[in-house]
């Protein structure tokens, strides 16, 4: 046993000091650096991504006031609380109704949060006091207190310290009420918000068995206990109940953006991870072909196969865990680096995310190490030790199932440790295996043609071609690389480019961040006036009228709606509706028509939110009943249509025909962007219209901005690895092919040719891999992005002309990068290349 | 009192190429004593290398034996080969085979470190490079050093583990003859001093004849030989 552990000391030892002792070598270099590459990628995407998530994560948690919440005509039962404690997480109980607010002259129908002292778990209610205008964070009322928002006080004529009831207690006001979290979700809300502690709701009556309440049930506590948890909650669902995680909630808000970066990031991972997998494949490739004749030499000096191959096994662990440790750490200080960088972009505090993604970074290392250094690594061990005497006698191939089995589990592993998305890979790699083998062979073709046109060309194009068309094969293998990695370059830069341009529309840098609610028919004039002197902007105002809908082609649209559904949700509150001659900003029309142009005698018409109509079972052409209040209107589904509920502009489930609404109460509605310099203008309004609601959505602006620069950022410096990534492969793979193109050279010199001619030649070798490899590029790329975008990130797709410079942008990267790796040829003596060759 | 230290019975060597079989070595049979050196000499093609390969176990004959130091190589796997070349032989090659990332003294160090069979394997590499000459030049790597003082290093690796048999595959076929000639005399002087036997494979006359013993190949036949049993 102690023989054992002395001779497998010994043997680490020896391959350590070899390993120090070939130090210098270029293939070492490069294997260095692509490992060094590929874990600080890795690492730093795994930092940046989970930073950027714990800091939406933490952004969506604070609007929801929890990391977890329970909604639903009940409250949680107690086996669901006491699985929630069990668990360690925090827990704050709310009910929510609409109750009439009142004082001996005035009442208010208003929207009451009744919750206990542990509200809100995240993020703070923002109240003010008359006396101290400068709004404060954090509190909560006492029992015995309200806190409610000034436009109640207004429509009671209250004022702090005042008693207002709230069922059968009065309630001093002690607070203003200026924000309070998930405020921003109920922005349509058009009563005022008041907050009260929950020991006070049994004495207020108000809530009675029937009675029309919500609860919210909010969890708070570590990631791992809360995926517990919200499992086991959602496997133990009462009727009724519905769970919401901040994922679900922060999706809700920006949900197309953030399903679009997550692909984007998976898809810059999974390029970044194959680009530096390749190179550690052709550096290792090149590791192991220039240790065959070392290897022979230990074969000789008594080495068995399993002992050489142990000492190179040593020597490439050492080079990965080096090159790991170094690249977890640069990617740990590439990722601080950027964030320190947009500091004042992103404002929140950026949770630490621990040594994880560095592990992780660390493990990618490895696995591309073994999967795609061990195929020519496991060639070394078969070396016969008579190629000492004879250089041709080359290792017995390896199994051509082990080499490309073990890169392939390598690859699976390394996209099951990122968690990366299957649909995606299969698109991507797919798109670029049909796309090799389609142009592989039309290459193979050509070269062949080429190779009688080539008979009459100047010496410099048959010297540089006739070296590719000679290895004709070799040369597809090249284009075929070089190709991809142009191509996936290529693919990083217009999806980045596309992305944050399609972000910065749907949320431009003045988004409105007002909204105007209850503007009465008579006002709808000199309230567009005021607004446009005010923003320069004449506002669009869409009428609202509330209507409740109530059946499905004669039967009752509540049995129509499964439980917890959209649809549910919306039929069981009243709905604002509106009436359009236009489809407004936003929406796209999916099917069926917009108001057609025969008029329906009969029936007026609607069109409906699609995803809404889906929940409920309606289809064009069916029959709907709204109840508004005094009447009811029976319309007839004439056009479904898709909304963008990320726009800050006023968004409708239901449109009206124009003049079907007519004899209903009607308000009008409108958002518009007001600096935050324009404050006066505010208060102005505000006085000059007091029956008009202004609800500021600062707050959810600047959380939607704040996010959408976040994974901007995260996008634009992923763009810096995959770049990096792809420049290591190509040096690789140009130092794959080095060797030859040296001798070659330097043969040439000794029988005379002239360093033009040799330049020449080399120019037109590496132009034409360039351009050809630039064209693969190009017919991958509009191929991948056509089904990207089509099947995943669900944006339109057109051509992209400006990709024909490809070929072009190919031929100069690759002749300068070949030139400039090759430069030695000219300036080094024949001899000494030819000795060394 | 002498015993056989390399003995080949009707060696031959096939190889299968495109157009069907090519007989590389015909029936080559013959017999060697410790201390004994050996020249086998022939042309450009006539199995010379491919005869040394089988002889120290490198390759494996398609007919015959061959015992080295007592172990028949054809009865031994190749792990089992490589231990008895490690403990018994050492090589030279024509063209040095040295590992161009390691110093001089590296390369010679290189087979003492593999083996643990010095436990100073500094010193001892330093004082055999000292030995051929190269004392000044222990840091140097291969590039930086000419063809001679390549192979004095070749020489001074071969001979570190104190081999009992020494292999040389045209040790001054890239030398200059001035050069060739103060290599082989490095190369008897240290095969004297160790009493090692030698079997070299050269085409120089000159460098056979200062053998004891000559076996000369033709197209894979062994077509004379002098002092061979």
């Amino acid at each position: 046993m102690q023989s054992i552990i002395r001779t497998s000391l010994h043997r680490l030892m020896l391959g350590l000091r070899q390993l120090w002792r070939e130090r210098r070598s270029s293939e070492i270099h490069i294997l260095f650096l692509a490992i060094v590459i590929a874990v600080a990628t890795s690492t730093s995407i795994g930092y940046l991504s989970a930073r950027l998530k714990a800091s939406m994560q933490g952004q969506a948690a604070e609007f929801m006031g929890a990391d977890l919440r329970l909604s639903g005509a009940q409250a949680a039962t107690p086996q669901q609380i006491e699985a929630s404690l069990n668990l360690g997480l925090q827990h704050a109980h709310v009910v929510e109704f609409s109750s009439v607010v009142s004082t001996e002259q005035y009442l208010q129908l208003s929207s009451i949060k009744a919750a206990d002292a542990a509200y809100p778990l995240r993020g703070q209610i923002i109240s003010q006091t008359a006396a101290d205008p400068a709004p404060q964070s954090g509190g909560y009322p006492q029992p015995g207190e309200v806190w409610a928002e000034q436009r109640l006080l207004d429509a009671l004529n209250v004022h702090l310290g005042d008693l207002i009831e709230i069922g059968r207690i009065s309630l001093k006001v002690t607070r203003i009420l200026t924000q309070e979290p998930d405020q921003a979700a109920d922005i349509y809300s058009l009563m005022p918000h008041v907050l009260m502690h929950l020991d006070d709701l049994p004495a207020t009556d108000v809530v009675q068995p029937g009675s029309r309440v919500r609860y919210r049930d909010l969890w708070a506590g570590s990631p791992p206990a809360l995926e517990k948890y919200q499992e086991y909650l959602e496997a133990h669902l009462e009727p009724g109940q519905r769970v919401q995680g901040v994922k679900e909630s922060s999706g809700q808000r920006v949900g197309t953006a953030l399903q679009r970066a997550e692909h984007y990031l998976n898809l810059a991972s999974l390029i970044t991870l194959l680009l530096s997998g390749i190179a550690v494949a052709l550096a290792a490739t090149r590791f192991a072909n220039r240790r065959l004749d070392a290897c022979a030499l230990l074969r000789c000096l008594g080495q068995t196969s399993s002992q050489s191959l142990s000492l190179y096994a040593v020597q490439l662990g050492a080079l990965g865990l080096g090159a790991g440790v170094i690249g977890a750490i640069l990617g740990w200080a590439f990722q601080y680096f950027v964030f320190y960088l947009v500091r004042n972009l992103v404002q929140v505090e950026l949770p630490p995310t621990g040594l994880g993604p560095a592990l992780l970074g660390l493990s990618t290392g490895f696995t591309m190490l073994i999967g795609f250094a061990l195929p020519p690594l496991a060639a070394l061990g078969q070396v016969p030790p008579a190629r000492i005497l004879r250089q041709d006698s080359l290792p017995m191939p390896i199994s051509r199932w082990l080499a490309q089995g073990s890169a392939l589990i390598a690859l699976l592993i390394l996209m099951w440790q990122l968690r990366l998305d299957t649909q995606l890979i299969f698109v991507v790699l797919g798109g670029a295996c049909i796309i090799a083998v389609v142009v592989g062979a039309a290459l193979l073709w050509g070269l062949k043609a080429l190779k009688n046109a080539l008979q009459q060309a100047p010496l410099h194009w048959r010297l540089g071609l006739g070296q590719l068309i000679r290895h004709s094969l070799s040369t597809v293998g090249q284009v075929l690389a070089f190709g991809l990695i142009l191509l996936s370059m290529a693919l990083i830069i217009l999806l980045r480019a596309e992305l944050i341009s399609n972000w910065r529309e749907q949320l431009p840098e003045q988004a409105p961040n007002q909204f105007a609610i209850n503007i009465q028919p008579d006002e709808q004039q000199a309230f567009s006036q005021r607004i446009d002197q005010v923003t320069g902007q004449t506002p669009s105002l869409y009428p609202v009228i509330r209507g409740r809908l109530t059946q499905i082609n004669g039967s009752s649209a509540e049995q129509r709606a499964r439980p917890d559904s959209q649809g549910e949700r919306a039929i069981r509150r009243e709905l604002n509706v509106t009436w359009s001659q236009e489809l407004p900003l936003g929406n796209q029309l999916l099917s069926g028509t917009w108001w057609p142009s025969t008029p329906n005698k009969e029936l007026s018409r609607v069109s409906l939110d699609a995803e809404l109509a889906e929940s409920l079972g309606i289809k064009l052409q069916d029959r709907l009943t709204f109840d508004f209040g005094s009447e009811q209107r029976e319309v007839q589904v004439s056009s479904l249509r898709s909304v963008n509920w990320d726009s800050l502009q006023p968004n409708f489930y239901v449109i009206f025909e124009p003049g079907s609404l007519e004899g209903l109460a009607t308000t009008y509605m409108t958002s518009f962007y007001l600096s935050a310099q324009a404050n006066t203008a505010l208060v102005q309004l505000a006085r000059d219209f007091p029956s008009v609601t202004l609800i500021q959505v600062d707050a959810l602006l600047a959380q939607l901005q704040s996010i959408l620069a976040q994974v901007s950022l995260a996008v634009e410096s992923l763009l810096v690895f995959v770049l990096a990534a792809g420049v290591i492969l190509l040096l690789a793979g140009l130092l794959a092919t080095l060797d030859e193109r040296m001798r070659q050279g330097a043969i040439l010199r000794a029988l005379g040719a002239q360093r033009q001619l040799l330049q020449r030649a080399r120019l037109t070798e590496f132009a034409f891999l360039g351009a050809a490899s630039g064209f693969i590029a190009f017919l991958g790329c509009e191929l991948i992005t056509a089904i990207l975008y089509h099947k995943l990130l669900g944006m339109d797709w057109q051509p992209h002309p400006w990709l024909l410079c490809l070929p072009l942008l190919g031929a100069l990267i690759i002749s300068a990068a070949g030139l400039l790796g090759t430069n030695r040829v000219l300036r080094a003596s024949p001899l000494e290349l030819l000795r060394e060759h | 009192m002498t015993h056989c230290i390399l003995s080949a019975r009707h060696l031959s060597k096939v190889v299968s190429i495109e157009e069907g079989n090519l007989c590389i070595l015909d029936d080559i049979s013959f017999q060697l004593e410790a201390g004994d050196s050996l020249a086998i000499v022939g042309t450009s093609g006539s199995g010379k290398s491919t005869l040394l390969g089988l002889l120290a176990g490198l390759d494996l004959p398609s007919q015959g034996s061959v015992a080295l130091a007592g172990y028949d190589l054809g009865q031994l796997n190749e792990d089992q080969r490589a231990r008895v070349r490690a403990e018994q032989v050492g090589f030279v090659f024509q063209s040095f085979q040295l590992l161009e990332s390691l110093t001089a003294l590296e390369n010679v160090m290189l087979p003492l470190e593999l083996e643990q069979r010095s436990s100073q394997p500094r010193q001892q590499a330093t004082a055999l490079l000292e030995r051929v000459g190269l004392g000044k030049r222990l840091h140097h790597y291969p590039r930086q050093l000419s063809g001679g003082e390549q192979q004095r290093v070749a020489l001074a690796r071969a001979f570190a583990c104190q081999p009992k048999i020494l292999f040389a595959d045209e040790p001054t076929g890239n030398l200059d003859r001035a050069t060739g000639q103060h290599i082989s005399d490095l190369l008897f002087e240290l095969n004297d001093e160790q009493g090692t036997t030698l079997v070299l494979v050269t085409h120089e006359e000159r460098l056979a004849q200062r053998c004891q013993k000559q076996l000369r190949l033709e197209g894979g036949r062994q077509v004379s030989e002098h002092g061979v049993a």
